[in-house]
């Protein structure tokens, strides 16, 4: 067994011996280090769920031209030309699609949870309709495209519908900036918590310090120890919160499964994958770690 | 060998612990450090071990100067020296044998080599018994031959023991001496501080310290 394994092993052993020492501190600090972390993993849980469901909408604006119902179908396929010379006129890039009321209707009749409304109606109650998709770079314009639309003969309803999606995605942003504060400012806490949790056992051990060092212990073998037990509370706290919050999605999960089932959808939070698990376990493994090293690097320095 | 070359420590404008001290310590020499309580022996012992830097002067232990020595090089260099302190510094959660096989741990020996050196270790200060003893079930006599145990477990070239007969009483204070003895036959150079004359006639040969100078220095009348 080289050198550097033994040290490394005989580290462990000192670590696991001061935290037997004192296990009931060592598990408080875990705790508190698992609260801080529980609440940038849930609202990370929270978005990697959230953003397939928001990716999976179109954030290009839409325009949806309903036609009054008792518009002639003639009338109603001739008034794409008009709808184009207006694209042309304000130099808009857009895709124009014709929806005609019998595929609405047959469309709608395929969500279950409607087709039953509609059977009671007797006959199809829905108009003819255009559907205008703009690029992201002709948003500036749509207001006044909208008001001109509006305008053309036959036109009933013009409705903008990609308003709530990119309201939605601005919340998710929005929500994504706010969880990475969070995160950044309790993964300080967490090097707070660990930086002090170190200190104590640091100035617990001075006397075991002193004469290591006077044995002819290096720095390193001093301090690594330190660095093992600010790793342990690290993984074992970032494993409580993964494992609390993935045991918390199951009764909250109940709930929402019972809110989606309204809106014909099986839509319900999962916990999070194995990397991005083993990736929020390392990261918690380096906020220990950076706990620790700050703490051993000062308390050390001042003692020596 | 060990070399003073006009050393002075100074901790404030008037406060010398050491003043121009030049002497030279021959390897295999079991030298006593005498003086009263305050006259340097205490600083002269830190400085060969590189716990004390001297304000001026140089000190060379092995041909290595402790003042140029780098933070760094220090442990490699106390890896060579065995240190018996006054309160002995044993640690109290850990029983006798882990104390002696410390020094062996630190330099990346193995458990097994590490304690089967620190049992011949305890062997030779007559404590092979005392192994799974905690120290604070141990007499003061034994817990100073334990720190004995300690300093050579390395097998140092230099032994620096500071006032290892203090609160003993004749019989164990000549125990101790007597394992101390019993290196310097083997090669080993002994400094020992002492404010203890009655013991001085052990020595080979005597430094005797007032107010940070070397006052006097003579060969014992035994080791001649």
């Amino acid at each position: 067994m080289t050198i550097w394994l033994r040290e490394h092993l005989f580290a462990i052993k000192s670590a696991l011996t001061h935290l037997r020492a004192a296990p009931g501190n060592f598990l408080f600090n875990v705790l508190v280090v698992a609260i801080a972390l529980a609440l940038p993993i849930a609202g990370l849980t929270l978005i990697e769920n959230i953003r397939p469901v928001s990716a999976q909408l179109s954030i290009e604006p839409e325009i949806s031209i309903f036609l009054t119902p008792d518009t002639q179908r003639s009338s109603a396929t001739a008034l794409s030309i008009p709808i184009k010379k207006l694209l042309k006129d304000q130099n808009i890039s857009a895709k124009l699609s014709f929806t005609p009321k019998e595929k609405a209707l047959a469309a709608m009749q395929d969500a279950s949870s409607i087709a039953e409304v509609l059977s009671t109606l007797g006959g199809n109650p829905l108009p003819d309709a255009y559907v205008l998709s703009l690029s992201n770079q002709d948003t500036d314009k749509l207001e006044k495209l909208v008001e001109q639309l509006r305008t053309l003969p036959d036109v009933d309803v013009v409705q903008v519908d990609s308003a709530w999606v990119k309201r939605l995605a601005a919340l998710v942003q929005i929500f994504q900036m706010g969880l990475l504060f969070m995160a950044i400012t309790l993964g300080v806490v967490v090097v707070v918590v660990v930086f002090n949790a170190t200190r104590l056992q640091v100035i617990s051990h001075q006397a075991e310090i002193s004469v290591t060092r006077l044995l002819g212990a290096t720095n390193t073998f001093i301090h690594r120890p330190y660095y093992y037990t600010g790793a342990f509370l690290g993984i074992l706290a970032g494993a409580i919160a993964l494992g609390v919050i993935a045991a918390s999605l199951q009764p909250l999960n109940q709930a929402i499964a019972e809110f989606a089932k309204l809106y014909a959808s099986e839509f319900r939070l999962l916990p999070l994958g194995l990397l991005p698990s083993l990736a929020l376990l390392g990261a918690s493994v380096c906020l220990g770690l950076i706990g620790a090293y700050l703490s051993v690097r000062r308390q050390l320095a001042r003692a020596s | 060998m060990i070399e003073f070359d006009n050393v002075s420590k100074q901790y404030s404008r008037d406060a010398y612990a050491l003043r121009d001290v030049s002497l030279s310590i021959p390897d295999g020499e079991l030298i006593f450090l005498a003086g009263a309580s305050g006259a340097g022996k205490s600083t002269l012992l830190k400085m060969i071990a590189g716990i004390e830097k001297p304000s001026s002067g140089r000190v060379i232990v092995n041909g290595q100067d402790i003042s140029k020595l780098k933070a760094g090089s220090l442990p490699y260099l106390r890896r060579k020296l065995g240190l018996i302190l006054q309160d002995q510094k044993l640690l109290s959660d850990r029983h006798v044998l882990a104390n002696v096989m410390l020094p062996l741990i630190v330099t990346g020996a193995s458990a097994s080599e590490a304690e089967s050196r620190a049992r011949i270790a305890l062997d030779k200060v007559g404590l092979p018994d005392k192994a799974q003893a905690m120290p604070m079930e141990l007499s003061g006599g034994e817990q100073q031959r334990v720190a004995i145990a300690r300093a050579i477990v390395n097998r140092p070239k230099i032994i620096l023991a500071d006032e290892p007969t203090a609160f003993l009483d004749r019989d164990n204070a000549n125990k101790v001496l007597s394992a101390l003895k019993i290196f310097q036959s083997a090669g080993v150079t002994c400094v020992i501080s002492s404010h203890d004359e009655q013991f001085l006639d052990q020595a080979s040969r005597v430094i005797y310290l007032r107010h940070g100078q070397v006052a006097d220095s003579w060969q014992a009348a035994v080791a001649a």
